[in-house]
């Protein structure tokens, strides 16, 4: 215990004397995680938006007035593609276009005729969701006899797709060349340290003091300033949830259908300090594993 | 408690292929409880051989036990065991400027996690023996050089090591404080423990009446045997 509160007593002291450069170290800590945090819930959130589109991905077959729908729709429930089919009559084609136009429904009053066609919506089997597969399909239905057009929805989930990927991409990029830079001012901290208490360690050694009490305020320094860096970012990723959240809801829920995703959950924060905890106690270890031969 | 046997080292000098010969094929033998005074001019190997004795450098040629363990054959992790063995004091008391006379005394057992009560009543032991208790509260800068060496003394001895080492510790005092250095060291050899002093003024060793090794450029010239 004593050796303890001796060891906590140190690192305290390091931290003391470390003064402005402990400071930048842990500023630099927070910037790469805030953004990998900001990058990493934006990616989230357009992962989140792709797979509730890929769950509603429909694939709808627009039929001729030839065409035997009841046929067709046997036809295609027995694909082991589809998960479900549907038929739309004419009728009920144009009671939705009635429902969508509203208050101007006098608009179709003056129709000689329905002009919309009847069509069949699939949906997809959780296997069949990917661009190809949706693609092949789309071609079978529309090789049928009696479908005239077919309209699938697979591309621009795609493209959410690889938005989500260049954002992550960026996001561990950005972060990483932060973090990087966060644990070489780790470093600098740690070596600036050393050379301030160098008669103090060698004090120590002369009195039998073992490498793990001359180093080990080191590296708890690097950790600390880690963690407390991380708890930083930790901070601003709350703020800005807070700030943010509710600004985006209504643009969100507009354009993708989508409730704000939460920034960071109780693991994410865990996760966040341990790296912070890890990426500071790197950035001593090259110090003190450089600088400090016994 | 001390044993050279034929102990040479060189340090590696850009000037010269073979080296500076610090030490030269160096024989002796210390016994337990003995008080001894390596004499000798600046640059005869004094120090050097107090380096080996903590095992912070390594022999050229030769062996070095001390407490019967061979120090060549001691691994990096045995050195802390071996050095707590052994009090060393220098002559600039390497004391820490930022900390108090008490606290750079206790640092010594604080690193072995000595209980917190045990520190405090171990470090008053030991500032009594050396005269600065009412001082324990002031910093190196507050004290005189005399002062400052008996700090030194204090944490070397804070501990009860069987072997006291001291290098040049009188070297920046006047008479009168190094006077009382030494006998100091006389009353802590009286308590059993081995002291060897490495000093320059051979007028001081003399005055000691103790075993004197003097040496010079490396070799051991003159080995009183015993008590003089």
């Amino acid at each position: 215990m004593s050796r303890v509160s001796f060891l906590l007593g140190e690192t305290g002291l390091t931290i003391r004397q470390s003064g402005w450069i402990s400071v930048v170290a842990i500023l630099l800590t927070a910037l790469s995680f805030t953004t990998v945090g900001l990058f990493l819930w934006l990616a989230r959130m357009l992962g989140s938006a792709e797979a509730h589109w890929r769950g509603e991905m429909r694939i709808v077959a627009y039929l001729n007035d030839e065409a035997n729908a009841e046929s067709l729709l046997q036809t295609v429930r027995g694909w082991p593609e589809v998960r479900e089919a549907r038929l739309v009559t004419k009728a009920e084609a144009l009671e939705r276009l009635r429902g969508y136009l509203a208050d101007r429904r006098e608009l179709l009053g003056s129709l000689p005729s329905n002009p919309l066609p009847a069509s069949l919506e699939l949906g997809l089997a959780a296997d069949a969701v990917t661009p190809e597969e949706t693609q092949a399909l789309a071609g079978r239905v529309g090789r049928l006899r009696g479908v005239d057009e077919v309209q699938y929805t697979a591309e621009w989930v795609e493209r959410l797709d690889r938005w989500r990927r260049v954002l992550s991409a960026v996001g561990l990029g950005v972060g990483g060349f932060l973090a990087l830079a966060a644990v070489l001012t780790v470093t600098t901290s740690a070596t600036l340290a050393t050379h301030a208490r160098r008669r103090e360690m060698e004090v120590m050694r002369l009195v039998g003091s073992g490498e793990g009490l001359i180093r080990g305020p080191f590296l708890l320094q690097g950790m600390i300033q880690g963690i407390v860096g991380a708890l930083v970012a930790l901070g601003c990723l709350v703020v800005a949830e807070i700030v943010l959240a509710p600004r985006l809801a209504p643009l969100l829920a507009l354009t993708l259908g989508l409730e704000p995703v939460t920034f960071l959950s109780p693991r994410d924060g865990a996760v966040l300090l341990a790296g912070g905890a890890v990426l500071g106690g790197l950035g001593s270890l090259l110090a003190v594993g450089r600088g400090m031969r016994p | 408690m001390i044993e050279f046997e034929h102990v040479s080292k060189v340090y590696e000098s850009k000037g010269s292929a073979e080296g500076v010969r610090a030490l030269d094929d160096v024989t002796f033998v210390i016994q337990k409880g003995e008080f001894v005074c390596f004499v000798g001019p600046s640059g005869a190997g004094k120090s050097t051989l107090l380096h080996l004795l903590v095992r912070e450098e390594l022999p050229t040629e030769g062996q070095i036990r001390v407490g019967g363990k061979n120090l060549l054959r001691l691994r990096r992790r045995s050195i802390p065991r071996l050095r707590r063995l052994i009090g060393v004091i220098f002559q600039d008391g390497r004391l820490l400027p930022d900390r108090t006379v008490f606290h750079n005394v206790a640092l010594a057992l604080r690193v072995h996690g000595a209980a917190r009560a045990d520190v405090r009543w171990r470090t008053q032991h030991a500032l009594r023996a050396v005269g600065l208790v009412p001082k324990e509260g002031a910093y190196p800068w507050a004290l005189s050089g005399g002062e400052r060496q008996r700090v030194a003394i204090a944490r070397a001895l804070v501990r009860e090591p069987v072997l006291l080492l001291a290098d040049e510790p009188t070297g920046d005092l006047d008479d009168d404080s190094a006077g009382e250095i030494m006998e100091l060291f006389k009353v802590v050899n009286t308590r059993g423990t081995t002291v060897v002093v490495a000093t320059h003024e051979q007028g001081l060793a003399a005055r000691m009446r103790q075993r004197t090794i003097q040496l010079m450029a490396g070799r051991v010239v003159k080995d009183s045997g015993g008590p003089v």
